[in-house]
């Protein structure tokens, strides 16, 4: 048992910062999916350049926040950088999309 | 600081915002002209990305800041003075008061 216990150190975190740190990057990844959304609409893109665009936001946002964190220090702030990239980035997909025809219809068409 | 992000955040809202209407006076000139429509300028494009990325700087400044994760982290600047002080279990009336008479 305390052999166990030697071999895996456990670590304790904290439920709020945690809850915290993801609202934060929650807030950040919404409103990258609309901002760039419209962005993708302004510039006219239109099929297949749009998903590709969509993907280039969501990792420039990744570094963003690596960056904010810390290359070296992320560990401190998240416990995983990979679920950082992937989580939601189906959920936001439809607001990209949203705002992407939106302003795509606002700039362009009409 | 937190009024520099704002700042910086209302900016570039601005710039995306002169952006889409520069590319949607370059399409009425397109339709005026009866051109076709092969891409935007690259003074529009570029700053409709670069306003982008402004913006998702202020963003990711004004949304806050991260806090360590780990539970000892807000623990390690108290002593432990600090913990032993439990209010609950004070006791006023021993036998300090017979000395004191």
């Amino acid at each position: 048992m305390s052999n166990k216990s030697k071999q895996v150190p456990t670590v304790a975190y904290s439920e709020s910062a945690i809850r915290n740190n993801l609202s934060i990057t929650e807030y950040c990844r919404t409103s990258m999916a609309a901002l760039s959304g419209c962005t993708a609409g302004l510039l006219g893109l239109t099929s297949l350049h749009g998903a590709l665009f969509y993907i280039m936001a969501v990792t420039t946002l990744w570094l963003m926040i690596l960056y904010k964190a810390g290359f070296a220090t992320w560990n401190k702030y998240f416990i995983s950088r990979k679920s950082l990239l992937t989580s939601g980035i189906f959920g936001q997909l439809f607001t990209y999309i949203l705002c992407w025809t939106f302003s795509y219809g606002m700039v362009h068409v009409y | 600081m937190a009024a520099f992000h704002k700042l910086v955040l209302s900016l570039g809202f601005l710039s995306m915002f002169h952006a889409a209407y520069s590319a949607a006076q370059h399409r009425s000139y397109l339709r005026l002209n009866e051109l076709d429509f092969t891409g935007l300028p690259s003074d529009i494009f570029l700053q409709a990305l670069l306003s982008l990325l402004i913006i998702m700087y202020g963003v990711l400044n004004v949304a806050g800041n991260f806090k360590e994760i780990k539970a000892s982290a807000d623990l390690d600047s108290k002593s432990w003075e600090t913990f032993r002080n439990i209010p609950s279990f004070y006791t006023f009336s021993h036998r300090g008061k017979s000395f004191a008479a």
